[in-house]
């Protein structure tokens, strides 16, 4: 019993030892890795995210490739996240304090990776290169900044349009082009209906997908006559309910639904969905930023040639939608702050901005030139070099809730479950989101 | 003169009157039992409460989940009652529970009931039941979003036979879309119910049923009488489980529906994930976790109520 009670006293010894150890090792590893942080060297391995909606976009792969083979040492490791959730995955990572050293984001404030909030956040590292403020024109340069500090570094400019299989259409009678009327987008879905095909592919269970639609017919519906609208909504004189062009966008949405323009059960479809209604040719194209048609280009090896068309204005003139807000920006809180501004400053170098614009097919900001655009471009190239575009809208958005609320009151609209005037007044109220 | 001596009193100590002779020791090891402890109530009060805490702290603010945030009271409280969206996830998490309770309990238990004794293949078959059960619900949830899908598998099936007329967008009808969600949370979990049952079951002396059934208690009579009595804390355990597992469903819904189509299919554990990171409010994400944990309290405890064992 004597030897039980020793037995057990020291046990109890070994364990309160055991604990204070635990304590003190923990202890001793908060204040190894504190130490850590505040040394000179930092570390030469850095991570970079971004979304890949096709899972053919390797021209990020190849410009961090590039920038590794020019810098011996340095190690940076892709992450490809799934398009559908992109956003949300990068804001939870940035509000948990995991964010990657280096990520794609959108420029602005209107959508939720967006990197105005981050930026105001102090979630950023802000870029001092000359060269990135150099690829930006006056007019772009609000959208990359934050008082007065650059925060990323542009892709250069995409059409937001319709991504299209001119020859695959004109295979099956169906034709449309950049000066197509909207009555003509009825008839061409008549006639693609006609041979078992869906002029348009949409998914409609990703807010995105039907938000970029949504975008495309406001482009000229909405911001054609008046290209202030956000400024005029931002000072309260305007309103979404009140503005007939939005509601027009979403009633023309439902009348490309009921016309039988979109494939069979688009209102629940994903990405997949167009991804394989595109493969085997059973519709003719679909909603995206032009870089989706050069990427497919180039992984089809020259089989297939998708080309960027506007979408056409529901009455009056047609507006190409063009945007510069994909970009790329680094984290305030990583180990390898100089390792991240040198990468960011190499993607907006001429070497850099051209390997990404040719994987991506982005031109540059406020580009006149037409020997600039890919063969993507030729049928809106005219567009482009005349400046009869407006940018994406929601790039000066004050939050991502009223563009996700567009993607999903759009399903909303398909499906019966709310109304035109319903999805433009949550759009109001999200606006005054603080 | 003889000496009669009476039998010798046991003489007990006082030590040994008081304390039973493990006794001796029992304090020093209840000592110890509190030091062994210790590690793991720091954790969980680390962990669990003090995370719970400092989430019940951003309720009362407007954080972004970002930068700073200023005290607003109980406006996001007074938000998570007013918003019909919200109230709309309540219901959907309501009626995807209450789905949930039922159809794995009562399916589970009769699964339980068939693998129990006569079946010469009940092992296998345990085990093929029991097998989604290890299966990861995103990945189960992305398999069944396939087969849910426009030109999914069900309804390339319901056109083969000849029920063409029953197809349908199944994860864009906002009731079948709720519905599908409860089908893919009951497939997956019967298995771990049967199993909860089966474990109640063999705890039912075979015996027992026999001489009832000698007294000519027919199936029913032997399974509401004899054996539902008996598996009453199997019973307990498998719908406090289900009902928590269904309160704070989420997996299923992202997976297949995304919590559309337009917020139809969204819960209580899905609305959190949108407003704290889609809409970025953290504040009133913060507020409705509060509101979903007060609410599967009160559930749970409900629930242990009335299938507690009053024998």
């Amino acid at each position: 019993m004597i030897t039980n009670a020793i037995r057990t006293r020291r046990w109890r010894w070994a364990a309160s030892a055991a604990v204070v150890a635990v304590t003190g090792m923990s202890a001793a590893a908060c204040s190894s890795a504190s130490s850590g942080s505040g040394s000179g060297s930092e570390p030469q391995s850095i991570t970079f995210a971004f979304n890949n909606p096709s899972g053919n976009e390797h021209y990020f792969q190849n410009a961090a490739a590039a920038y590794e083979k020019a810098h011996p040492g340095v190690t940076i490791t892709t992450q490809v996240l799934p398009a559908e959730s992109y956003a949300q995955a990068i804001a939870t990572r940035i509000e948990g304090g995991n964010a990657p050293d280096v990520f794609e984001a959108e420029s602005g404030s209107g959508q939720t990776d967006s990197i105005q909030p981050f930026a105001k956040a102090g979630e950023l590292l802000p870029v001092t290169d000359p060269t990135v403020k150099a690829e930006l024109t006056p007019a772009s340069l609000s959208q990359f900044e934050y008082n007065g500090k650059i925060y990323a570094v542009s892709l250069g400019s995409a059409v937001n349009g319709i991504v299209y299989n001119d020859a695959l259409a004109k295979s099956a009678g169906v034709n449309l082009t950049a000066s197509s009327t909207f009555s003509d987008v009825m008839q061409a879905c008549a006639a693609a209906k006609a041979k078992g095909k869906a002029l348009f592919g949409l998914a409609g269970s990703v807010p995105v997908n039907t938000g970029i639609l949504a975008a495309e017919i406001a482009t000229s519906a909405v911001y054609g006559p008046d290209p202030n609208w956000d400024a005029q909504r931002a000072a309260g004189k305007a309103t979404f309910a009140g503005t007939p062009g939005w509601a027009t966008t979403l009633n023309s949405i439902v009348q490309l639904y009921k016309a039988g323009c979109f494939q069979p059960g688009a209102q629940g479809a994903g990405f997949d969905a167009l991804t394989n209604g595109s493969a085997q040719g059973q519709l003719f194209g679909f909603f995206a930023p032009s870089g989706a048609a050069v990427d497919i280009n180039t992984a089809s090896g020259g089989h297939v040639h998708l080309v960027a068309l506007p979408f056409p204005a529901p009455a009056g003139a047609t507006y190409a939608s063009v945007s510069s807000d994909v970009s790329i920006a680094g984290s305030a809180h990583t180990r390898s702050p100089k390792l991240v501004a040198s990468f960011l400053a190499y993607l907006a170098s001429p070497a850099g901005q051209k390997i990404l614009s040719t994987g991506s097919g982005y031109f540059p900001v406020g580009t006149t030139s037409a020997s600039a655009l890919s063969p993507v471009y030729q049928p809106v190239a005219s567009m482009i070099t005349s400046r009869q575009y407006r940018n994406f809208p929601t790039i000066d958005w004050p939050n991502g809730k009223v563009y996700a609320d567009l993607g999903s009151g759009v399903q909303g609209l398909l499906t019966g479950q709310t109304t035109v005037q319903q999805v433009l007044q949550q759009m109001d109220s999200d606006w005054t989101t603080p | 003169m003889s000496v009669m001596s009476s039998p010798a009193k046991p003489t007990i100590s006082k030590r040994d009157d008081v304390r039973p002779p493990r006794a001796a020791h029992s304090s020093l090891v209840g000592y110890g039992y509190w030091w062994w402890v210790l590690p793991a109530l720091v954790l969980t009060g680390a962990v669990i409460y003090l995370a719970t805490a400092t989430g019940a702290f951003y309720a009362f603010t407007d954080w972004t989940g970002i930068g700073s945030y200023n005290f607003v009271g109980v406006s996001n409280f007074v938000k998570v009652f007013q918003n019909s969206q919200l109230l709309g996830a309540l219901v959907n998490t309501v009626l995807l529970a209450v789905g949930f309770v039922v159809f794995t309990n009562v399916i589970g238990l009769l699964f339980a009931l068939a693998l129990n004794r006569t079946l010469k293949t009940r092992y296998v078959l345990r085990t093929l039941i029991f097998m989604p059960v290890v299966l990861s619900p995103i990945a189960v949830s992305y398999i069944w979003k396939f087969i849910f899908a426009y030109n999914g598998s069900l309804n390339q099936i319901l056109g083969d036979v000849g029920l063409g007329s029953w197809r349908h967008d199944w994860l864009a009808v906002p009731k079948l879309a709720l519905g599908c969600v409860l089908v893919v949370m009951v497939w997956q979990s019967i298995g771990f119910v049967a199993v909860v049952y089966l474990a109640g079951l063999a705890t039912v002396p075979r015996e027992l049923e026999e001489a009832a059934a000698i007294d000519g208690a027919g199936p029913w009579r032997r399974f509401r009488r004899i054996t539902v009595p008996l598996i009453q804390p199997s019973l307990a355990i498998a719908t406090t489980l289900t009902l928590i597992q269904g309160l704070r469903v989420f997996d299923q819904v992202m997976a297949l529906t995304g919590g559309g189509p337009d917020n139809a299919t969204q819960t209580l554990a899905s609305e959190i994930y949108q407003q704290t990171f889609t809409y970025q409010e953290f504040g009133l994400g913060a507020a409705m976790a509060l509101v979903l944990t007060v609410f599967i309290l009160v559930c749970t405890i409900a629930q242990l109520t009335l299938t507690r064992d009053r024998t």
